[in-house]
């Protein structure tokens, strides 16, 4: 029976790849038609826009999570394989059974994206074809082995199990690297249309396309997708773990699923603390490539999508560290840590409001009349990036702190050298701090060159303070004692809403910085080489954009549940797809 | 009765993204719509109106004013009052306007201290002001302190020739009504195209939303030679008479292009 479903699953998995290697290789020919056919077509009712960027949307979402999720499958399944621990396999495989469902759907969706573009927009897609096609075969290629690679490792985790794990394990990481290697290719792509690079001005190729890929902002975009991608995985994780816990019927079921939202989210916070850094990184390079462009991303008519931006990654600051906290109250030695709570979130809810002060933004003649400017006459001082990146350095500062609080709850060291350690972690948090907030301040008072190179003293000393933390904290607490077994499942259910809170609010942020990384073209398909014609040319405003983005987001999370139901529907009547789940509650002392 | 988790699961988030969209509805709505394309060759226009068109293509288009300020000390860019006057002694041998033309054509040829050399060629993609707008822009920098002494042939005539991408709408002096008159009647049209509720024949390709789908550029071209500019997919080749540039007056093919614009 299981044979039958995995001869199926591989088949249509086939299927899918064969099917877009025929359409992609039947581009060129279809392309010298488009040269002959009309500029654009409209698509019935909405229109062409909107169905391009509903579907794009909906396609990115799938593409990260099947890009991000393997990424700390792999890790987790190393680590069982390493310690032995039967609970680390089994978590790796549920993570991946979850990307294993939504394989099928990106690679559909990703096709019907093909389609629109071929037939609603076919004289941008012969131009872009005219650049890349070459990069259409490694793409294809690439999927193809993509899809072998990751069914190969899903099908074959228990027949590669023992003395052969690490095959299994190389099959994980290699699907990683075929998978990191397809988002690269579709990221050059996209980010050729912001920043074209390598063509004469007339738009034609120059030489070789190597120069239209290494363009400016595509490194950066694959750094901070990657990053993200592992976010967006952790946080969809997480929020079908915090469901499956919120319908459990027992204490083992809630304990495996509590364990499992727990990783998740450690997963998603773990990689969402550095992301930041990579966004500087990618529009740094904005403002390189094109000064206009940047000023119109941060100052133009996109300012207020920014007190949009910090709003959604306030919340999400407040809620991973408010899910830890709640996490700390099953286990049993965190009490002498509640006392820092009310100082982090002092910090939290400060850094917060600080990076939602608007400053030189658009509003209108009563709003300005009544705040007597474009911005508060005490408070708007706030509103400049001095401030915000101040502010973002501290909340991430005190979330790590968070973290370390909860590693190290049920843990008392017995290392002799435990004071210093502890003296010399607590120097690090205040020594970035106190580097934090003196390049902060020091900002008011130079020019503006200067003061952006500000940002990355402040970005080293947190990243510094980190990884000094880390280094001491991680042999001092190796063979500590234990305060008592973590209470797996003994957390409240409003903790699982928080995690479902994060998947949600992370998926709008991204729909949110889609729009952003689009609409900053404003009316050109690729910038400044070729000119939006369509009756879609104007970039539309942002209560336009949030309905879209919302409405998308509920059809993704629609489909999603409709996935995993699915997938759920092929284990109901028989003992589990992967030997049996194993018993977390209050069987573990550590903390990943 | 008990609520399922996944209806109040589903509440919630829903809940979560209505406050979201709800907060990004309530703060200004600004759109960002392309600009349109000024000409002024045809002459006739005066100092003022040169130069309030130019403050227009300084605030718009030209997106002078996100790095320059009139009165104001920019972070990024001089100010700019006073130019007008300033810029005859910037470099020695070029007049206010020749300055001021060089600085909008080659920004980097003389840095004003204190300032980096970030400013884009306004000519130039994705900016990319033709000769009128140079012209207009150049007419308001001067009134700033100075006098305004532009003519449309200081500006190279080199200039805005490779500004990219298609202008954002063409404005032909012809009568959709007219061309309506020409569709239905000499030109024949209706005779294979389906025009919105006009002509029902299926030959050639419908033309109800033909302004949306295509530039005017191509409308034009496939009147006057339709061989050149292609057969639309799933249609017969060289069905479409080639003689309309013969049989239409100027008047009627514009009249008659004017109507096919308005078919969106």
């Amino acid at each position: 029976m299981r044979d039958r479903s995995a001869l199926r699953q591989a088949a249509r998995a086939a299927l899918s790849a064969a099917f877009l290697v025929a359409v992609v290789a039947a581009l060129p020919a279809h392309a010298q038609d488009a040269a002959t056919e009309p500029a654009y077509r409209a698509f019935p009712l909405i229109g062409s826009r909107l169905a391009v960027w509903a579907v794009a949307q909906l396609h990115l979402n799938f593409a990260a999570f099947i890009l991000g999720v393997p990424i700390f499958a792999v890790i987790i399944e190393i680590i069982g394989w390493r310690t032995g621990e039967a609970r680390y396999d089994w978590l790796s495989h549920e993570f991946v059974k979850l990307t294993f469902a939504a394989f099928s759907t990106t690679a559909l969706l990703g096709a019907f994206l093909l389609f629109l573009f071929v037939g609603y927009y076919p004289k941008f897609w012969t131009y872009m074809t005219s650049i890349f096609f070459p990069t259409y075969w490694v793409y294809a290629l690439l999927f193809f082995a993509e899809t072998f690679t990751v069914y190969l490792w899903y099908y074959g985790w228990d027949w590669l199990a023992g003395p052969r794990k690490w095959i299994h394990v190389g099959l994980g990481v290699l699907s990683n690297l075929l998978g990191t290697a397809i988002l690269v290719v579709a990221n050059s792509w996209v980010t050729f249309m912001m920043s074209p690079a390598g063509i004469t001005e007339s738009g034609a190729l120059k030489g070789s396309v190597w120069a239209a890929i290494n363009n400016y902002t595509w490194m950066p975009l694959n750094i901070h997708r990657l990053i993200a991608n592992i976010v967006f995985g952790g946080t969809i994780a997480a929020a079908y773990a915090a469901f499956r816990f919120l319908n459990a019927t027992t204490d083992e079921e809630r304990a495996r699923y509590d364990w499992m939202g727990y990783v998740g989210n450690f997963v998603a916070l773990s990689a969402f603390i550095v992301l930041p850094f990579a966004g500087y990184w990618l529009g740094r390079e904005i403002y390189a490539f094109n000064q206009t462009m940047g000023i119109t991303m941060m100052g133009g008519f996109m300012s207020w999508l920014w007190i949009i931006q910090a709003i959604l990654i306030g919340i999400l600051f407040l809620g991973s560290n408010y899910y830890l906290w709640l996490g700390m109250e099953r286990i049993p030695g965190s009490e002498r840590y509640r006392k820092y709570v009310p100082y982090m979130l002092m910090i939290l809810a400060i850094g917060f409001m600080v990076w939602a002060t608007p400053h030189s933004l658009i509003v209108t003649l009563d709003e300005a009349r009544a705040i007597g400017g474009t911005h508060h006459p005490v408070l708007g001082v706030l509103g400049v990036m001095s401030a915000k990146n101040t502010a973002v350095n501290l909340m991430i500062l005190t979330t790590f702190l968070s973290y370390v609080l909860y590693r190290r709850a049920n843990k008392l060291p017995i290392k002799s050298w435990v004071l210093t350690g502890m003296a010399i972690q607590w120097a690090a948090f205040f020594v970035a701090a106190a580097i934090v907030v003196f390049y902060g301040v020091y900002g008011y008072f130079v020019e503006s060159i200067v003061r952006i190179g500000f940002s990355v003293y402040q970005v080293g000393a947190v990243l510094g303070a980190i990884v000094l933390v880390m280094t001491i904290d991680i042999p001092m607490f190796r063979g500590a004692r234990s305060t008592g077994a973590i209470r797996w499942g003994r957390i409240p259910a409003r903790s699982q809403y928080v995690l479902i809170l994060l998947a949600v609010t992370f998926t709008w942020l991204m729909g949110l910085m889609g729009f952003a990384r689009s609409g900053i073209r404003q009316y050109w398909h690729v910038y400044g080489v070729m000119r939006d014609t369509s009756v879609d040319a104007v970039t539309p405003a942002l209560g336009y954009a949030a309905n879209v983005i919302t409405i998308v987001t509920a059809a993704f999370f629609a489909l999603v549940m409709f996935i995993f139901w699915l997938g759920g529907l092929s284990e109901r009547g028989r003992a589990g797809a992967h030997g049996a789940a194993p018993v977390i509650a209050g069987g573990s002392e550590d903390a990943p | 009765m008990r609520v399922p988790v996944g209806v109040k699961v589903g509440a919630f988030a829903l809940g979560v993204m209505g406050s979201y969209t709800y907060f990004a509805n309530s703060i200004p709505q600004i759109e960002s719509r392309p600009p349109e394309e000024l000409s002024l060759e045809g002459g006739g226009v005066t100092p003022e109106q040169l130069v309030k068109a130019g403050e227009q293509i300084f605030k718009t288009k030209g997106t002078c004013e996100v790095c320059h300020k009139v009165g104001e000390k920019g972070m990024r860019a001089p100010d700019l009052a006073g130019v007008g006057a300033r810029a005859a002694k910037r470099k020695p041998g070029l007049s206010a306007k020749q300055y001021i033309i060089e600085s909008l054509l080659d920004p980097g040829a003389y840095l004003v201290e204190g300032y980096p050399n970030i400013m884009p060629r306004v000519d130039k993609p994705p900016i990319g002001l033709n000769r009128s707008e140079l012209w207009a822009v150049t007419a308001f920098l001067e009134s700033l302190g100075g006098t305004v002494d532009v003519k449309l042939d200081d500006i190279p005539k080199t200039a805005g020739a490779a500004a990219g991408g298609a202008p954002a709408e063409l404005k032909l002096p012809g009568d959709p009504k007219a061309g309506e008159a020409v569709f239905t009647g000499k030109g024949a049209c209706i005779a294979c195209h389906k025009a919105g509720k006009i002509g029902a024949s299926p030959v050639g390709p419908d033309l109800s939303q033909i302004a949306r789908i295509q530039t005017p550029e191509y409308i034009m071209g496939k009147i006057l030679n339709p061989a050149a500019m292609g057969t639309v997919t799933g249609y017969p080749k060289g069905v479409m008479p080639p003689m309309f540039g013969q049989s239409l007056t100027a008047k009627e093919y514009v009249d008659l292009v004017s109507f096919l614009l308005t078919l969106k």
